[in-house]
């Protein structure tokens, strides 16, 4: 049985996290969900301080370091956004911009590109889902290059009806 | 030709590298009598004078730091909340500038660059990209302004072209990959030198810890 974290940046009652929920545990996954719509997580604003004077810790005390760990903790993360001008929403993509603390500020060549090298020895496995119009393709190569960041794998982009893709892919 | 000039960084102006590089611009763009004006996203009070900036001007430039792989959410949650235009002839043009030196690094981010004029009922009018910039705020002003210089150039480009044509664009951009020899330049000595660097920057700034620390360690692959 696989862990898997849902980050949803969709309304709680929105009836595509209880699809989704329901296509990941259908697969004999456990979902955790996390729901991110209420929290309003605040942006990252770039002050370098997980990187260089707290280590892998932000400086912003609202909660997000519960994502830090449940990123860790489980065997893929699904996030599940909505979206705008054709991207993920803009909770998601803070979210996302968020996750500067799993890297250290070091850096490595990987493929002859650089990276930071990862903080913690974890395969990642991120994958989105999204609720409304997107570029599918290019959430699919935004997705490969976030997780290439992150020393992870992609596990693509779908739009919440084909929700059974991602669930194939974990 | 007036330019609207919207920063899409979140660190505050006085630190922002996006900040000194539109300063830069700025420089050049306006050496033939041409005027610009700056809106700054990451103090929110700003928000209101940026989108009036975009609602009522043709020519805006977009100037942000590369956020993973893309804009930055703040500058995501500005656009997303424009009106598009409607038979307007508004260009929108881009910098992203990254941490990271090569150019392929913001390609992802370009492309999506290339679709969202459309979107905003605008024409695109071209992305300058330039990588290596993590440490333009804590270099020497010698350096500083050699690091900027391109930028100013770039500037006085617009001014006569109303964009950023490919050829130049690509020519700024370089290197698009790390050649091979630098490559080994930095698996042998580059990586022990900022290694180096970043623990003597991080000491200053009065770390306690270890810049490779693992805080959250006993959660991997451990859910509560
Ligand atoms: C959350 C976050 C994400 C970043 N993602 C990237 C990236 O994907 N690629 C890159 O080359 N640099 C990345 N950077 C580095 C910044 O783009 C770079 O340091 C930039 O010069 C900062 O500009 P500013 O001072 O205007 O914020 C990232 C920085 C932060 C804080």
């Amino acid at each position: 049985m696989k862990k898997i974290l849902l980050v949803n940046t969709l309304p709680e009652n929105d009836l595509s996290v209880s699809n989704v929920v329901q296509a990941l545990e259908s697969e004999d996954n456990k979902v955790q969900v996390f729901y991110a719509y209420e929290k309003n997580f605040r942006p990252c604003v770039g002050c370098n301080v997980c990187w260089l004077i707290t280590p892998g810790v932000c400086s912003q005390r609202d909660g997000y370091d519960e994502l830090l760990k449940a990123y860790l903790a489980n065997d893929a993360v699904i996030f599940l956004s909505g979206t705008t001008l054709n991207f993920v929403d803009c909770k998601m993509k803070n979210i996302i911009d968020r996750m500067l603390p799993l890297v250290t500020m070091g850096i490595h060549i990987v493929d002859g590109q650089c990276r930071h090298i990862p903080r913690y020895d974890k395969k990642f496995r991120f994958g989105l889902v999204y609720s409304g119009v997107a570029d599918n393709e290019y959430l699919n190569y935004w997705m490969e290059r976030v997780t290439l960041n992150f020393g992870g794998e992609s596990l693509g982009a779908y739009p919440v009806s084909d929700v059974k893709g991602v669930s194939a892919c974990i | 030709m007036h330019l609207v000039i919207i920063s899409g960084a979140t660190r505050p102006q006085p630190k922002s590298n996006t900040a000194k590089i539109i300063a830069a611009f700025q420089k050049g763009f306006e050496e033939n009598g041409n005027t610009t004006e700056v809106w700054y996203l990451s103090d929110r009070k700003q928000w209101d004078n940026a989108k009036n900036a975009f609602e009522s001007n043709e020519h805006i430039l977009i100037a942000f730091p590369l956020y993973a792989e893309n804009i930055p959410g703040i500058m995501l949650e500005f656009l997303s909340g424009l009106k598009p235009k409607h038979n307007s002839h508004t260009k929108l043009a881009f910098i992203i500038q990254g941490g990271f030196p090569e150019a392929c690094q913001s390609r992802c981010c370009e492309a999506y660059l290339k679709m969202l004029p459309a979107q905003l009922g605008c024409e695109y009018a071209g992305t300058l990209i330039k990588g290596d910039m993590f440490g333009l705020g804590m270099v020497d002003d010698k350096n500083r302004e050699k690091m900027l210089a391109p930028f100013v150039e770039m500037g006085r480009h617009f001014a006569e072209k109303s964009c950023f044509e490919k050829y130049v664009a690509d020519a700024f951009a370089t290197p698009e990959y790390m050649p091979e020899k630098q490559i080994r330049m930095f698996n042998m000595i580059g990586r022990h030198i900022s290694k180096f660097f970043m623990g003597s920057i991080a000491k200053k700034l009065g770390c306690k810890g270890n810049l490779y620390d693992k805080p959250y360690e006993s959660s991997v692959n451990n859910p509560v």
